[in-house]
């Protein structure tokens, strides 16, 4: 299952069977549909399991910190604002040590594609709970199981008026592949959610459960309006997948720029201008 | 891929930038005189400030300003000193020739800077039973005019009159200032002071030096951070992402304003991580990016510090200090920071400390921030402080064409790997989307191609290779700057230059000699040998346990005394001056 946007020699450390195999696949193949050049293609993520994605595609990688990966894209996107960029990582990455960044990446609207593996738990660091772990959810921490309310990405980013909102489980492939390639399309921030099974560490939100659990967003839902996404995105039994909400608005870089799309390395700024500035003084 | 220019595209194997040489100075200090004007926050002082600095430029003299407030954005008690002179002034004094206090509290806040020479300058309605006061009917004539915010000008016009100067020049700096708010009202109220002034008389009334002729054409009043804006700006800054933070934000402010005049992106970030962040996101896709901040927010980018050491993507942090711990004096002044600088993140990697000492050096570091940070791929931490950041001095007219452009990036080619290993340690940093390469930066350990590893194979190599520039910094630091010579060494590094230049030119004692680091880390022993060869060496810090001379000690420099101070002020140099006679009495 070779595929040109394979990175060679590497070694993928994720466990068999989990649904990261599946989010990666379908990455590779929505940015090949879609033509997007890898050398003008940058992905940032933090750390996680999740994260490691971007080790095991042949574009551009920023691997940060935990959390992080947000600021570094956008300012990745503003200061070469002809590159495709794409942040991504786990639940505990974006929601938790990153949800300050991820409200306020929001609210700033940079051309970005947002990717979240919610597999509604702590991969790498062996099973804790992550804040979309469900109630009751036992781990070697939340003993007596979690008590705190399962943070919802979905009306969070809503209530901040997110351009693009959608959610999709990595079970269900072909649904998956149409969602990302709009949030591909979207210009400004995207948010695309992704069910994703951990198999070890999540005995109980499996394939089964994401499958039993969800249905896709009838064709006949109207995307434009905010106030019946933000009933949907409450909906949790099943959950509701698909895009919630889209419209589009002008970017964080269009703000500074406005259509000059040139890269900061070429430019250089006027020392005159500078100079006679500074004679003001 | 279409093909891409990069301007001043060049390679680490070009020799390490110089700075331009700046000319001695050419004036002798003969006499200066000094005032301070005291009143609430909110009332005015700085308007007075800006109308008497701009008014005594002009007519021929050095200006020094600094400030000291509350933080507070109405009432308290804020002041102001300004020091008038024949030759730069860059640094206050305790104690002052002349006092305008604004208010009633303003005596109380400042009493212990009086001398009995010192002439006090108040409204009729204050009086006070232990100093003698010059009243003048400020309130009543100002009411006349139309409103309390003439007092300003009323108070120049008094001023100038008591030192025997004109009105010419004062209206042409009301002119200029209130240009668009009721300049006319203004020029009443000065014309009102000064005609008041003309009939006050004593024999205590300081003298002005004789003014110098063509001064006010070829020198610049600037803050020191619109001078560290410049130099940045000079270095090729084009985004600052930060979070405001006193005193800092100066810097913030003044990028701000100059982001409608260049491409610059300037955005307050949701926190300090998300700053340094957004920072190492913007070199690493090609731009120039900076951070502002202080000790508070600094402490929350460590992190971030560390990841632009594994990553070897630049960064430029500007670290404006005020006293600690936690939110310690938030308007206040210290060097408190130079440690925190230095530890800050978690494993071992390379960085630069830039601590400037004047104007001048805030310009010329503010540019070698971007060039070092871009050459050496590593954090550089710019260390200021309030004291130097909200000071307005004198400077001459600085070249900017002079200081020679570089951008270390590489266009790639389809076999780039990010992190080659060669004899420098320093690996040609491409950029994505400029030629054929995919560039890959982990904060991970990694290999030569940014795949993250754990060979320990690959770490050992991974660790000399970023020790290969660590040792690349030391050999190309700058020396520190060396005035005068002698057997004692007065030490000082960052904003403490000018009091230590002062004290030393006042005590006029053959022994002493002035050691300036602006170059604060990393530091090559060969510059301290000098250090070794002296009877004795005092550091000047203003700090509690003093951090440098820690620092020089553990390259086997002797420090015999060390003068600290942190007390949210900077160095005095009236007090300076009496605690450095104290230390050589006993070198005797
Ligand atoms: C500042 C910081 N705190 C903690 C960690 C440890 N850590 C690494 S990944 C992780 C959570 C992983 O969960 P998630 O983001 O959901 O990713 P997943 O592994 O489930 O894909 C934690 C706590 C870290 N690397 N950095
Ligand atoms: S721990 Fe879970 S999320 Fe991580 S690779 Fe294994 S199955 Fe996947
Ligand atoms: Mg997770």
């Amino acid at each position: 299952m070779k595929h040109p946007l394979d990175r060679t020699n590497i070694n993928n450390a994720w466990c068999p069977g989990c649904g990261n195999f599946g989010i990666l696949k379908l990455l590779k193949e929505v940015l090949t549909e879609l033509d997007l050049d890898p050398k003008n293609t940058v992905i940032i993520s933090g750390i996680g399991q999740a994260s490691k994605t971007p080790y095991y595609i042949d574009t551009h990688m920023f691997g940060g910190l935990h959390g992080r990966a947000m600021p570094v894209a956008t300012a990745i996107k503003a200061s070469n604002p002809s590159l495709n960029v794409i942040a991504e990582g786990g639940d505990g990455d974006m929601y938790g040590e990153g949800g300050n960044h991820f409200m306020h990446t929001i609210r700033r609207n940079p051309d970005i594609i947002h990717i979240v593996h919610n597999n509604m738990v702590y991969g790498l660091t062996k099973g804790q709970a992550s804040p979309t772990s469900q109630k009751g959810f036992v781990t070697p921490v939340q003993v007596k199981g979690v008590s705190s309310e399962p943070f919802n990405p979905i009306s969070v980013a809503l209530a901040l008026k997110a351009g693009f909102v959608s959610r999709v489980n990595i079970g269900n492939y072909a649904h998956a592949k149409t969602v990302l390639k709009e949030a591909f399309l979207h210009k400004g921030y995207a948010l695309v959610d992704i069910f994703q099974p951990c198999v070890v560490f999540n005995k109980v939100n499996t394939y089964k459960w994401f499958r039993d659990n969800t249905y896709e967003l009838e064709s006949t839902y109207e995307k434009n309006n905010l106030l019946s996404a933000m009933q949907k995105a409450l909906e949790n039994d099943p959950i509701p997948i698909g895009i919630f909400y889209q419209s589009e608005r002008s970017t964080f870089e269009e703000h500074f720029r406005g259509e000059d799309k040139k890269a900061l390395f070429t430019l250089s700024h006027d020392l005159k201008k500078l100079q006679a500035l500074f004679e003001t003084y | 891929m279409k093909k891409m220019n990069v301007p001043f595209q060049t390679t680490i194997s070009d020799p390490p930038v110089s700075l331009p040489e700046h000319t001695d100075q050419k004036y002798t200090p003969t006499h200066s005189i000094s005032i301070l004007i005291g009143g609430a926050a909110g009332t005015g002082i700085m308007t007075l400030e800006n109308i008497l600095s701009d008014a005594f430029k002009r007519s021929g003299y050095f200006v020094f300003s600094t400030k000291e407030y509350m933080s507070r954005v109405r009432g308290g008690s804020n002041t102001t000193l300004l020091r008038i002179s024949d030759a730069p002034v860059n640094a206050p004094c305790w104690h002052v020739n002349l006092f305008i206090a604004l208010d009633a509290d303003a005596i109380s806040h400042v009493h212990e800077r009086l001398t009995s020479d010192t002439i006090v300058i108040a409204d009729e309605s204050i009086n006070n039973e232990e100093i003698a006061i010059t009243s003048m009917p400020m309130l009543e004539t100002v009411k006349k005019v139309g409103n309390i915010r003439y007092a300003n000008s009323y108070v120049a016009g008094v001023l100038f009159a008591m030192l025997a100067l004109g009105t010419e020049i004062l209206s042409q700096s009301i002119e200029t200032l209130f240009d668009d708010q009721k300049p006319q009202e203004n020029e009443t109220a000065m014309q009102e002071g000064f005609s008041y002034g003309k009939s006050l008389t004593s024999s205590q009334l300081p003298k002005l030096p004789a003014p110098v002729s063509g001064l006010d054409n070829s020198m610049h009043l600037v803050n020191g951070s619109a001078a560290a804006g410049f130099g940045f700006l000079l270095g090729g800054c084009n985004m600052i992402t930060s979070y405001p933070m006193s005193p800092s934000t100066g810097v913030l402010n003044f990028m701000a304003s100059m982001s409608k005049e260049f491409t610059l992106l300037v955005e307050q970030s949701e926190d300090e991580i998300a700053s340094l962040n957004m920072v190492l996101g913007g070199w690493f896709s090609g731009g120039r990016a900076m951070t502002s901040t202080s000790g508070g927010g600094f402490a929350l980018m460590t992190e971030a510090m560390s990841l632009s050491g594994v990553s070897e993507i630049p960064a430029v942090i500007y670290l404006a200090q005020r006293p600690g711990p936690a939110t310690g004096l938030p308007t206040r002044t210290e060097q408190g920071d130079l440690n925190l600088a230095l530890y800050s993140g978690h494993g071992d990697f390379g960085r630069i400390i830039l601590a400037p000492g004047d104007l001048q050096e805030c310009i010329d570091y503010g540019y070698l921030a971007f060039e070092l940070a871009d050459r050496y791929q590593m954090p550089v931490v710019y260390l200021s402080d309030q004291y130097l950041a909200d000071s307005i001095s004198m400077i001459e007219t600085v070249d900017f064409s002079t200081y020679e452009q570089r951008r270390y990036i590489k266009t790639t080619e389809a076999s780039y790997h990010r992190f080659t290993f060669n004899d420098t340690g320093i690996s040609p940093r491409g950029v994505p989307g400029l030629g054929e390469g995919i560039v890959v930066s982990s904060s991970h350990e990694h290999d030569e191609r940014g795949q993250s590893t754990e060979s320990y194979q690959m770490r050992e190599k991974m660790v000399e290779k970023r020790q290969q520039k660590i040792n690349l910094t030391i050999a190309e630091a700058f020396a520190p700057k060396v005035f005068g010579q002698g057997s004692i060494a007065v030490i000082g590094w960052g904003s403490t230059k000018g009091a230590i230049d002062e004290v030393l030119k006042e005590l006029n004692d053959p022994r002493l000699f002035q050691v300036h680091f602006s170059w604060v880390h990393p530091l090559n022993p060969e510059h301290l040998e000098i250090l070794k060869a002296t009877e004795a060496n005092i550091v000047i810090e203003n700090n509690t346990t003093g951090q440098f001379a820690d620092i020089l000690k553990s390259y086997d420099v002797n420090i015999d005394h060390r003068i600290l101070q942190s007390n949210g002020f900077s160095f005095f140099t009236d007090q300076l001056k009496e605690k450095l006679s104290k230390i050589i009495k006993e070198e005797k």
